[in-house]
């Protein structure tokens, strides 16, 4: 295998650990805060269809832009059922992967395309080109903001106080946080890091969206949350790892030696050596005592 | 009593007026369905579509006679064994989305008595009991993960449920192949299938095996020890612990009891559905099933007697969209739509009191008006 | 004279009227499998036959999709069970069984199904297609297109391992070994060997997969990827743009190979050569057409490369045309743009020499007089067979 090949490999899997680490951080962000919302996988798929359309009429960037108010509301919708109105974040989070389900398909009949439809090549994110090929712009973004996550949430008052109303919300109320309004800000934040994940799909990376463009992201996203137990440069690395494998598994059986192995098995890699890793290395990981929980004020 | 009204009419007013908190969850699930259908109603309405006939024809098609009662609850059997695998494991305090995966080890194991032939009811029997082991035996390694390095279920399920996919790719294009059809694997003999209950349509005695099934959980959940013990851990963690419960013991029982009924959800899929009685290749008939359990047990309220009115529900839904799609000509996709708001809606317990709450902004606005 | 052409009128009036009614009150119904439509191919095609022919008959049709394959059987038995269809097509293998138990049923309702082996119904015409013999000739372009420019590779990527698929993988196999053999016959140049990159990728859904793997059979040298898994190719078709991208060209190999629809025009026809086009839409048409003019029978119909069987074939200029306005219908391109994709992907096509073309013309030729067998795979142990007669390592 020459260094070219290693390259390739390189860059496929980042392009397909873009969406998964954004979305796992943004959900760090609500996990953190004590919400924990299963609807992430609904986010990517609606996200990615209002962004092809969006892109469509305005650009690249709008639609990046039109993704991120997408996973905005409906992550707007899903903290205040389950802050202020306190309601159950589970069913919430399936509620909204069924509707998203629903409504993008539906959504691309209505159009006329059913389940189907392009993004204009102009329309599209225009990748940065290297020596050594070419990547999205994206990329650099999904990079970067970990470390940024990580900063913002160790080592700033607002990750303490956003740490506080999901480990103990009833003393981050007698501290005088609403922590109903941090968590809203915190899950709608989730959303727009979901959304900008659902519109890199169709914008950035495939170019087009389909009724099953998620294809599970968002619940491999969940799992990387749980890997990294809930620190964001960790979600980086599982995303990357799960990325990474994924590509080498679908490379090696396109290489002309790989029927040996039942192409059935080598597929199953990135899930196989994901758990090995979680079994292995990382172990149980600790959760906020609030997760999960509606703060209600005694 | 000046108001004159006798006194044995205050007191059943009284009592009324007792029994609506009783009331409040029905009142819930029906506040949720109107939003949902309205909701539903509105993007149809957007979409050029008629959502009157729409909906006409989704509840004659899901309710109406005989054959689309039998047709609701066909759809809702399997269902309410994936939602009860969800269910048993929220109870002990636990997110299992692996039914997934196990409803396919489940039929794919019911598929393999095709090898042996047995009597009818031996036959039946074998096969719904491989569906469970293979369900359980597939649930017991998430089990064993969390119990022994402390892997959380949600990377385990779902890591699983990949695995158990492609491994059944893998099983239906190779092992369990039919050598005349390759597209699918070869049928469940007729001795071991699950007789039709209602000639015509697809409704099997697979029903009685999931009514059953979930009767069976919630005599164990709410009226032994150990079901006790497990739902303690589910609402309280720390104080079971102090209080003596083993949660290793809950963990594994919680996770062997999801595994059997997801098993069996597999099993009265190839066992209970004609016509073909096999697994096609790309697994369509599987597909989903453990996840619009989840929903399911949610609606149902992690309660195996709520369960079985939400699988109706679900499964009135899907088989009267069926018919929606024929007679308004909207797509079945809507029928996702409306059951994603309804669930999103049932979410809000205080959908009742935000209902008052508005109502009655909306009225003193009303008055206001004229003046 | 005045007379007659008024006798005339009232006639012509009189039979419209009549055909009017005998018409007008039809009805079909087209049930599709899970994939659902969208797919761009399978389930696309037969909506857009079953149209075509509702329109030119004057019918009402009736879309019905599944959820699962747990509805098949529910959804047939529904609509038959109305009685007011005067056909009801099923496309897919998947609904094979549905239509056969619901048939037994309801003797007196006409089915027709796409790609189900019903071979011994009066009341269920089977309609299926000879897809290797299109892929043979896609095979044998990408074969001779790889040799003649130094390519080491063909790829293909696949979606769900089905019976189906083996046929495309058959046909195609026998193509690139046909291609470069008669390639080098030609003596155009020295060919050296040519290999199939190839894999199963188990989706119908998940484009990402097919956009990976092409980049993966790019990288290694692949001078074509035949698409057979529906929507994946929209992932195929972005490798190989983002490929020619990287490289700074703009024509020539890497080239896009379609699958049952003509899927040359995607985008703007820069890279799309040629498609292996499986015409459900024909298939569909023709059903319901025979119904109308009530030449319907049941039992086996196969529809291979034959004109006028219509079931199977290279994509041509005309499809281009075709399949351009079917593109701009389904909202997939703009109809500015036919006037460049026509260019684009007539500068491609003349790119290649014209030997090429006439090989795969005689290719097509002898298929049809027989001289000429394409392989063909229904299982494991016969694609084995056939992996094993062309082994392309």
């Amino acid at each position: 295998m020459s260094w070219s090949y290693l390259w390739s490999i390189l860059f496929i899997s980042l392009h397909a650990m873009v969406p998964i680490t954004l979305t796992a951080v943004g959900e760090i962000f609500g996990e953190t805060a004590g919400l924990f919302n299963i609807g992430l996988e609904g986010i990517l798929l609606v996200s990615a269809f209002t962004g092809a359309l969006a892109a469509e009429s305005g650009g690249a960037v709008i639609g990046l832009l039109t993704g991120m108010g997408t996973g905005a509301i409906i992550g707007f919708i899903f903290s205040v059922i389950n802050t202020y109105w306190k309601g159950n974040q589970m069913i919430t989070g399936i509620g909204i992967n069924l509707f998203a389900l629903g409504f993008v398909a539906f959504g691309l009949i209505v159009l006329g395309a059913p389940g189907f439809h392009a993004v204009p090549a102009e329309s599209r994110l225009v990748p940065i080109r290297t020596p050594v090929g070419s990547i999205s712009p994206i990329i650099l973004v999904a990079l970067a903001l970990p470390f940024a996550a990580h900063w913002f949430l160790k080592r700033t008052r607002f990750g303490l106080i956003l740490k506080a109303t999901g480990e103990s919300p009833e003393a981050a109320d007698v501290a005088g946080i609403r922590v109903n309004l941090v968590r809203l800000l915190a899950t709608t934040f989730g959303g727009v890091l979901a959304g900008l994940a659902g519109a890199y799909i169709s914008v950035a990376w495939i170019g087009s969206v389909t009724k099953e463009i998620s294809a599970g992201r968002g619940f491999i996203s969940l799992a990387t949350v749980v890997f990294s137990g809930l620190n964001p440069v960790l979600a980086l690395l599982g995303g990357f790892i799960f990325g990474f494998f994924e590509s080498l598994a679908t490379w090696i059986r396109n290489l002309p030696g790989s029927k040996a192995v039942p192409w059935q098995f080598i597929a199953m890699t990135p899930y196989i050596v994901t758990l090995l890793v979680v079994a292995g290395v990382i172990g149980r990981v600790r959760f906020p005592k609030a997760l999960g929980k509606p703060y209600i004020r005694e | 009593m000046s108001t004159g009204i006798p006194n044995n009419r205050l007191r059943l007013l009284e009592r009324a007026k007792r029994a609506l908190p009783a009331l409040t969850p029905a009142l819930e699930s029906l506040l949720a369905g109107i939003v949902g259908l309205l909701v539903g109603a509105l993007i149809m309405w957007i979409g050029g579509y008629d959502p009157w006939k729409a909906y006409v024809a989704l509840f004659r098609g899901a309710y109406r006679d005989m054959y689309g009662f039998a047709s609701s609850l066909a759809r809702g059997t399997p269902l309410i064994l994936t939602a009860l695998t969800f269910s048993i494991c929220m109870r002990a305090g636990m997110f299992n989305i692996g039914a997934e995966g196990q409803v396919y080890g489940g039929a794919l194991a019911a598929v393999t008595v095709g090898y042996f032939a047995l009597p009818s009811g031996l036959h039946i029997i074998m096969g719904l009991i491989f569906a469970m082991l293979a369900g359980a035996a597939w649930s017991l390694v998430p089990a064993l993960l969390k119990l022994t390095r402390g892997v959380h279920e949600v990377i385990s399920t779902i890591m699983f449920n990949w695995i158990a996919r492609f491994f059944a790719f893998y099983l239906v294009a190779n092992v369990l192949v039919d050598p005349i059809r390759a597209e699918k694997t070869i049928s469940v003999p007729a001795s071991a299938r699950l007789p039709i209950l209602v000639h015509g349509t697809d409704l099997s005695y697979g029903l009685f095996v999931s009514v059953f099934f979930a009767l069976v959980i919630y005599f164990l959940l709410w009226h032994t020890t150990a079901g006790y013990e497990l739902r303690a851990a589910g609402l309280n963690p720390t104080a079971a612990h102090y209080g003596g419960i083993n949660s290793k013991r809950t963990v594994l029982l919680s996770f062997i009891l999801g595994g059997l009924g997801a098993g069996l959800a597999g099993a009265t899929i190839v066992m209970g559905l004609p016509p073909t009685y096999a697994v096609y290749s790309g697994l369509p008939q599987l597909a989903n099933v453990g996840f619009d359990g989840m929903a399911v047990a949610m609606v149902g309220r992690n309660h195996p007697i709520g369960i079985l009115i939400a699988a109706l529900f679900f499964g009135g839904m899907n088989a009267g969209g069926r018919m929606m799609q024929i007679i308004a000509g909207v797509p079945l996709e809507m029928v996702r739509v409306v059951e994603g708001i309804i669930v999103v809606a049932l979410a809000i317990p205080e959908l009742v009191r935000l209902f008052r709450f508005f109502r009655n902004r909306w009225r003193s606005l009303w008055r206001r008006e004229p003046a | 004279m005045k007379r007659i052409l008024t006798l005339l009128a009232v006639v012509l009036l009189g039979i419209s009227l009549v055909g009017m009614i005998g018409l007008g009150n039809g009805k079909v119904a087209v049930v599709l499998d899970v994939g659902g439509r969208g797919d761009l191919s399978f389930n696309d095609m037969g909506f857009k036959g079953t149209d075509q022919a509702a329109v030119d008959y004057g019918l009402e049709m009736v879309e019905v999709q599944s959820a699962t394959a747990a509805d098949y059987l529910p959804n047939v038995r529904n609509l038959a069970r109305s009685g007011e269809y005067d056909l009801i097509l099923a496309v897919g293998f998947l609904l094979t069984d549905a239509v056969s138990t619901v048939a037994d049923e309801f003797p007196g309702q006409k089915f027709a199904i796409i790609d189900g082996f019903i071979p011994d119904k009066a009341n269920v015409m089977s309609i299926l297609f000879r897809e290797n013999e299109a892929s043979a000739l896609v095979g044998a372009l990408a074969g001779m297109v790889a040799t003649h420019f130094g390519y080491r590779y063909v790829g293909c990527v696949l979606g769900i391992e089905i019976p189906v698929l083996y046929h495309f993988e058959a046909g195609y196999r026998f193509g690139i070994d046909w291609g470069v053999k008669k390639y080098n016959e030609l003596g155009l140049a020295i060919g050296a060997d040519v290999g199939l990159l190839y894999s199963y990728t188990g989706t119908f859904s998940d484009i990402a997969l097919g956009k990976a793997a092409t980049e993966a059979q790019l990288a290694q040298g692949a001078a074509a990827v035949y698409n057979v898994a529906g929507p994946l190719g929209i992932g195929d078709l972005e490798a190989i743009t983002e490929y020619h991208t990287a490289k700074g060209t703009t024509f020539g190999p890497p080239y896009y190979i379609g699958v049952d629809a003509n899927q040359d025009y995607l985008g703007n026809g820069l890279h799309g050569i040629a498609s292996g086009m499986k015409r459900v839409d024909h298939g569909c048409y023709n059903a319901v057409k025979s119904v109308v003019e009530g030449t319907f029978h049941g039992g086996i119909v196969s529809l291979g490369l034959a004109v006028a069987e219509g079931g199977v074939s290279i994509s041509k200029l005309q499809d281009l045309v075709d399949f351009f306005a079917f593109g701009v219908a389904a909202g997939a391109v703009d109809e500015v743009d036919f006037y460049t994709t026509l260019a684009n992907w007539s500068a491609n096509r003349a790119n290649i020499p014209p030997e090429i073309w006439e090989a795969v013309d005689e290719l097509e030729a002898g298929i049809l007089d027989g001289s000429i067998v394409v392989p063909t795979a229904d299982s494991v142990q016969e694609m084995q067979a056939v992996r094993a007669q062309y082994p392309l390592p």
